[in-house]
Parts: structure tokens; C-alpha cells; sequence
């Protein structure tokens, strides 16, 4: 199912929130490197930027995958970490789903 | 004073919260500007005196943003920029501490748009009246000039920068002459009169030269990337321009004044405002003395030494 922003109706934000998803596979990549290279503390600080800024740009459910990552990696939890990678790669392709073409 | 828009910094590392607050804030009067990484936060900070940082808790690996925030309130620059914490909702522990430490406010991330737009009106608002109330205070009510405290500080704060920057720096100390007989030929009313055209003539001189009242007839200029024989210059416009005034319904009057000179470099090594201020009130001091036919000329410490009593008989009377 596409996730939609928000914001999706607010014509301030359009060119934001599309640069936003635009972006978001790029930070996964970034995300899953961190993972596979075993570097939890260095993913949990990278969920934890996004998870700040993904409400903000109207995408709660972002936020929210992101603190299962923060909590996942903070209790240095690889498998739950793996987890909550797998359901933000979800979601990232839902968001791209929703976006405009 | 110019109008100028209240300068707001963000500090964060996240280039998300950067684009974000900037569209956010779009329709707010102020200059947004953003710094991303703690160093480049603090610098920021000093260079630009915004009215307004807005903090990210965790900022970089160098520093967090406590410790950012205790930096800007330690640091005589910038301790009087309204801080407001950008945190996480369950960071209550980190906003008791920010707080402490002397943050106006902070904000929640994620954030509500219209709540941050609020708090950041708001510590705009009392920011504003805290520098009016900080103006008024420093400046002396009868002639608008700056008043003995500014002064002080301000001439600390130039001290500070001449020595970082090797320039020049002198000071005019200045007082009417026979002002008591003045007021008591002339009346208080003219008296008066006196004074503020005095203070008229001091702050029209250099834009860069700061103009103070001590009270009384007594007056003092600063005078930013002078050297000594350059002040003395400028004092003996100063005394000319008095001696011309014509007073209207006395116009036979004539006033002068005396003014001391002193630069920072006669003060030697380890010169401190206390030297540089001694020298020119032996000056003055010298400049109103009887030998050679006193009063009616300015006076330059040349030749003095700091520490030696030259000092102005008043000066001890000084608060």
C-alpha cells in the first residue's frame, strides 16, 4: 500500500517531502552498510537523525521503524536490528509508491 | 538603529531538519542561517550574534549539545543569545539540564510546526526587550551619549581587541572648565545647555569613536585604531569646536574645555584599562593645571608612566 506524507496536500512542502522520499533509499544503503559492516552505534545514530525528521516531513511511520532501529541497536540486538531494517525497507518502498512520478 | 530582521542559527547535524526548518520558517520575519557541526555552531555564534539558536541535543561526535550550550553561555560573546534545545520527547532529563544551564526554551522533535513557531516568536520577543532594557541602561539620559558603565565595558572589550589585533588604540578623557562658575553666573538652565552641546560636539566627530558621559561636566571618547598624535587631533577639534560655539543670548560667552589624551601603547606590556585610564587623567589633569597659562588645551600623556600618581584628584571619587 503507498504511504503518503501528510503533507502531501500542503504545496509549501511538495518539492520537500519528494526530495525526502527521493532520498530515502540512499540513507538505507547507508543504513544496511553500517549493519553489514557490524557498526550498530553508527546505525543508531543514523536512525535516530531520521527518526526526527520523518514526522516532520509527515511520515510517521518512518519515525516509528526508526526507534524499533534506535532501541534494536542500543541494545546492541543484531537480529531484532536485522528486523527493523527489513520492515524500514518496506516502508521505504511504499513511500516511493505514494510519490509522484 | 537600523531595522534589521532577528538572526536565528540552527545547529544540528541533519541536513533533513535544515531544509525542513527552512521552509517551516519561511514566512517568519527572521534570517535563518545554519551551522552543522558544533565547532562550526560556535563560531557561527560568535560572528554572526544571532538573537535566537536553535540546538539539536545531539549535535556531532566532538561535543552534544549540552556541552555546545555551556560553551555559548561561558563565553562572554555570546552568553546572552537565547538558546533554544531541540531534543527528543522522552529526553526530560537532558531538558531539566538544558534548562539549568541556562536554554530560554526547547522544542520537541518531531515538531509541531505551529508550537515551534510560537516558542521561537517568543524568545525573539523577550530577547528584543531584554537588549531595549540593556540600551536604555547604558545610556546616559540627558544627552544620549553612552553612560560610565557602558563605558567600561566597552572599553575592556576594545582593549581586548586592539592587543588581539595589534592596532592602536587611544582615549580622550575631557571636562568643561570652570563649569561650576558657569552654572552659577549662568544658571542651571544654561548649565545644561552647556553639557549637551558638549555631547553634541563629542559624538559628531569619527562614526568609529564612542562618546560618554562619566556625569557632571566630566566626558570620555574612545577612539578605535588611533594612534596618540591621531587623538590628539581629534581632541584639539574638539576643543576648538566648544570655543566657537556661539551661546545664544550670551554671545560674548566664550567656553572651553580640557581633554587628556592616553593610548594603550604608552601603557606598556601588560597595560590594563586602570593605566590607560590613569594616563589620561594625569593628562587632564596636567591639561587644567596652572603652569603655562592652564585650561583651554589638550594634553597627551607623553612622557608619563602608568602607575606613577598622575592621577586626576577626582579620580579616586570615581566609581
Amino acid at each position: 500500500m503507498p504511504l503518503y506524507s501528510r503533507f502531501h496536500d500542503d504545496p509549501d512542502m511538495a518539492d520537500l517531502v519528494a526530495l525526502f522520499v527521493g532520498e530515502l533509499p540512499q540513507r538505507l544503503e547507508v543504513m544496511e552498510e553500517s549493519f553489514a559492516s557490524n557498526n550498530l552505534p553508527q546505525l543508531h545514530r543514523l536512525a535516530h537523525q531520521l527518526k526526527g525528521a520523518g514526522c516532520g516531513y509527515g511520515f510517521d511511520e518512518v519515525t516509528n521503524v526508526c526507534a524499533s532501529i534506535e532501541q534494536a541497536t542500543k541494545a546492541m540486538d543484531r537480529t531484532r536490528s536485522r528486523a527493523a531494517l527489513d520492515q524500514m525497507r518496506d516502508i521505504v518502498r511504499e513511500c516511493r509508491a505514494g510519490a509522484k512520478p | 538603529m537600523s531595522k534589521q530582521l532577528p538572526r536565528v542559527l540552527l545547529i544540528d547535524d541533519e541536513e533533513l531538519i535544515h531544509r525542513l526548518l527552512k521552509i517551516r520558517l519561511g514566512a517568519e520575519k527572521i534570517e535563518l542561517q545554519g551551522a552543522y557541526t558544533s565547532s562550526e555552531g560556535l563560531q557561527m555564534a560568535r560572528e554572526l550574534q544571532p538573537d535566537v539558536i536553535l540546538l539539536d541535543l545531539r549535535i556531532d561526535e566532538e561535543m552534544d549539545g549540552l556541552q555546545v550550550l555551556q560553551h555559548i553561555k561561558g563565553n562572554e560573546g555570546t552568553q546572552r543569545i537565547a538558546v533554544i534545545l531541540i531534543s527528543g520527547a522522552s529526553d526530560t532529563e537532558h531538558r531539566v539540564r538544558a534548562l539549568d544551564l541556562g536554554a530560554i526554551d526547547f522544542i520537541s522533535k518531531p515538531f509541531e510546526v505551529t508550537e515551534l513557531r510560537a516558542r521561537l516568536r517568543g524568545a525573539i520577543r523577550l530577547q528584543q526587550t531584554i537588549r531595549m532594557l540593556e540600551q536604555r541602561a547604558q545610556v546616559d539620559g540627558s544627552t544620549g551619549l553612552w553612560n560610565r558603565s557602558y563605558f567600561d565595558q566597552r572599553l575592556r572589550a576594545e582593549i581586548a581587541e586592539a592587543r588581539r589585533h595589534e592596532r592602536p588604540l587611544s582615549i580622550v578623557m575631557t571636562d568643561i572648565d570652570h563649569f561650576k562658575v558657569l552654572n552659577d553666573t549662568h544658571g542651571h538652565l544654561f548649565g545644561d545647555k552647556v553639557i549637551e552641546q558638549y555631547a553634541t560636539i563629542l559624538s559628531r566627530g569619527r562614526a568609529s569613536d564612542i562618546a560618554c558621559r562619566f556625569g557632571g561636566d566630566e566626558f570620555a571618547v574612545i577612539l578605535p585604531h588611533t594612534t596618540l598624535v591621531e587623538a590628539k587631533d581629534v581632541a584639539e577639534r574638539y576643543r576648538i569646536m566648544l570655543r566657537e560655539q556661539v551661546w545664544p543670548r550670551h554671545d560674548t560667552l566664550i567656553v572651553t574645555a580640557s581633554l587628556g589624551v592616553a593610548d594603550l601603547a604608552s601603557c606598556g606590556e601588560g597595560g590594563r584599562k586602570s593605566d590607560l585610564l590613569t594616563l589620561a587623567d594625569g593628562a587632564l589633569l596636567v591639561a587644567k593645571g596652572a603652569e603655562r597659562g592652564g585650561r583651554d588645551r589638550v594634553m597627551t600623556c607623553e612622557g608619563m608612566v602608568p602607575g606613577e600618581n598622575v592621577g586626576h584628584p577626582d579620580a579616586t571619587h570615581r566609581p
